[in-house]
């Protein structure tokens, strides 16, 4: 990884440092929110945002969440649901954080306030209500509707009405009403962040591409975790003029690039080195994916906060029906000249796992061919090495 | 098979030409090697068990005993290097590997995975000029290949359970106390066709003792798993070619499921490879022909 590691390990431990504190000072409050949850409201409310999923995987890239996920399903949470979850839930209950080490905080943050969107799936809702029971802590859903053809008004009306509803609660945690002018600054930073992270991704489209889905994992941090922020728009920023030089100068993510792979579904945390390394191996750069493109939120607007935000997360990939993924993918396997999908069929996230309805072989007879590779995020006991290479050797000798 | 006299010749040129190809297939149960001559005749097979160190037993392999054909140098012939350093090779002879193994053998001139090796295989053997699909059925794994005359177009894999595979067999078996050499015969005796539903091995284990102890017969249990290992083989992938070549160890110990295979299509013509458990090591030998060609034509196959 040679796309600004220090850079983003910085802004990161700037952001978890200020959670710790934010934990310990009796005079702010700390809110939970799922991955594509509201952050712009809470964030616009004074809230320390803190995002469990993150926290999943780093359990799962620092092979943690190996002891934890057992003790999880020991306590009745199933080896076959979201290993972030049952990461995070062992991780609780054996008293250890991987943030510790990474940023010296003595545990996670305790919430005042858990939020999530069940725009991704149902498993954030179990999940966050484990901690609500937990800790007696208030919890607070938005259900929007789900797998849309296509995003209609009536959507839109239903999801910014939860968002009101929810405001009203949060107003009540707070003390304080939401000031209309801070949500507006927090969906324009957002907005302006999620373009730059767009235009990052995009880089790759070059040949050779400067980056690939390997580095983007990494420095997708701050889209992740401070949207809503300057930190991340400073830093995207930054990070695009370097990747932009490195174009021009044809400075290659994989050296002698011959084959561009699109990575289908989400990353398998503990096992980055090495598939990045088997792709480098075989010169072959993956440099598109549905999950880094799953922070393109296009819609945000600031003349209309709620609205917008509303529309942005309803329009999400993972909430979207089988036609649009088909079209999506094979839309950005034409933009980045894509020569084969690499589906990885996650154990314990079908929600992520576009390879069980067809769709493979639907983009194949369109002339994308494409591999499924069985793994998970976090649950290395559903992933094999050998397996993995053969197929995906073998699938690229076919290319 | 007789060895190729003029192959022993030392040679100290470098730039001598190749006049035996290697093909070592390292699976996860034996170690399957075969050798070809530049006209991509037969020399010799051979395999052993997988055991480790992996690579002292691929060296055993392509060493042969006596005055079998070796790829090794007379002097490092009997054992590896104690020196760490990598045994040299017969001059004129190169080694290819394939299987899980692949990349653990360091004095390989190269490697390909086993579905393009099986592919190189059959087709080298059996130059079929339609398309097809190969099933090939070993110890650990199934795979299957949608094929042309010329390249592997798709492919399944297999690995996540024993279902369908070898390791299936060999389980049931065990469970009903039958040697695995007993099983086609008896087979073959059945007087009902049975199923047994679950993917899980310890889950058809238990299927069918629960048959067991409702009476039923042995025979028609074992006729029940070949059909079983059909069953998980077709789920794998949708087939759409009209020939349907078998290999793999499984395939040639085990020649019943080729029909039971066939009853599955409406009208489909089956081959079992020659040399069924060698056609990856034999793909690998040809990979190295095609890597050393240079004459511009197509693959060789
Ligand atoms: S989308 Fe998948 S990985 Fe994410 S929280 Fe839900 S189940 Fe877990």
């Amino acid at each position: 990884m040679d796309v600004s590691p220090m850079d983003v390990k910085q802004v990161m431990r700037d952001y978890f440092v200020d959670l710790g504190e934010a934990a310990k000072d009796p005079g702010r409050k700390v809110a939970w929110c799922t991955s594509v949850g509201p952050a712009e409201i809470l964030r616009a409310m004074g809230f320390a945002v803190y995002f469990p999923e993150n926290h999943g995987a780093l359990l799962g890239a620092t092979r943690v969440s190996t002891d934890t996920i057992p003790i999880a399903n020991a306590h009745g949470y199933s080896p076959e649901i979201c290993s972030y979850l049952t990461s995070d839930i062992g991780a609780c209950l054996k008293g250890v954080t991987p943030l510790s080490k990474a940023y010296g905080l003595d545990s996670v943050p305790r919430p005042d306030v858990l939020v999530y969107c069940t725009n991704q799936c149902k498993d954030v809702m179990h999940w966050f209500s484990w901690y609500a029971r937990r800790w007696n802590v208030p919890l607070l859903g938005i259900h929007p509707p789900n797998h849309l053809p296509e995003v209609l008004p009536e959507h839109v009306a239903d999801v910014a009405a939860q968002y009101r509803r929810m405001i009203g609660r949060l107003e009540a945690i707070t003390g304080t009403l939401l000031d209309l002018e801070a949500l507006r600054l927090a969906v324009a930073r957002s907005r302006e962040a999620t373009d730059l992270w767009e235009a990052v991704l995009n880089t790759a489209r070059a040949r050779p591409a400067p980056l690939s889905f390997f580095d983007g994992v990494i420095v997708m941090g701050p889209i992740v975790v401070l949207r809503g922020t300057q930190a991340a728009t400073d830093y995207y920023r930054a990070l695009l003029a370097e990747l932009q030089g490195k174009v021009v100068a044809r400075q290659a993510a994989v050296p002698g690039e011959r084959l561009r792979i699109y990575w289908e579904g989400m990353p398998v945390w503990g096992r980055l080195r090495h598939l990045s390394d088997l792709f480098a191996n075989n010169r072959a750069t993956v440099v598109a994916s549905t999950y880094c493109n799953s922070w393109i939120f296009s819609d945000f607007d600031a003349a209309q906060p709620l609205d917008s935000m509303a529309r942005a997360y309803l329009k999400i990939f993972i909430n979207r029906d089988d036609a649009y993924k088909e079209a999506y993918i094979e839309r950005l396997a034409g933009e980045f000249g894509i020569d084969g999908v690499v589906y990885h069929a996650a154990r314990t996230c079908p929600n992520n796992s576009n390879s069980y309805y067809n769709l493979p072989q639907r983009l194949a007879a369109r002339g994308i061919p494409g591999i499924v590779v069985d793994g998970d995020l976090c649950d290395l006991r559903c992933f094999s090495d050998e397996q993995s290479t053969t197929l995906i050797e073998a699938f690229l000798e076919t290319l | 098979m007789s060895t190729a006299a003029d192959c022993d010749r030392p040679s100290t040129d470098a730039t001598v030409r190749t006049e035996v190809f290697w093909g070592v297939d390292c699976g996860s149960a034996e170690i399957k090697v075969a050798a070809l001559d530049r006209e991509g005749r037969l020399l010799t097979t051979r395999r052993c068990r997988t055991l480790f160190p992996l690579v002292e037993h691929v060296h055993r392999s392509l060493a042969g005993q006596g005055d079998e054909l070796s790829a090794i140098a007379d002097g490092d012939r009997d054992r590896l290097p104690a020196d760490g350093r990598q045994p040299g090779l017969r001059p004129g002879h190169k080694v290819f590997a394939t299987g899980y193994g692949r990349h653990h053998i360091g004095f390989v001139q190269g490697q390909l995975t086993e579905i393009k090796a099986h592919y190189l295989g059959v087709q080298h053997q059996l130059r079929l000029q339609q398309d097809y699909t190969i099933i090939d059925i070993g110890g650990q794994d199934a795979k299957v290949i949608r094929a042309t005359p010329s390249r592997v177009e798709q492919f399944a894999i297999n690995r996540k359970c024993a279902a369908g595979t070898g390791a299936y067999i060999e389980e049931l078996a065990h469970r009903l106390e039958v040697p695995m050499q007993e099983l086609p015969r008896l087979a073959a005796a059945h007087d009902k066709d049975l199923t047994l539903n679950s993917y899980c091995t310890v889950f058809s284990g238990q299927e069918v003792i629960k048959l067991l102890m409702h009476g039923e017969r042995v025979e028609n249990l074992i006729h029940a798993l070949y059909r079983s290992v059909v069953k998980r083989v077709l789920e794998m992938t949708a087939i759409d070619t009209d020939t349907l070549v078998f290999s793999g160890g499984v395939m040639s110990h085990h020649p019943i499921l080729v029909p039971l295979f066939a009853e599955r299509f409406d009208e489909v013509r089956t081959i079992l490879a020659p040399n069924a458990q060698f056609c990856g090591a034999l793909g690998a030998a040809i990979h190295g022909m095609n890597e050393e060609s240079d004459d511009g034509l197509p693959n060789h196959q």
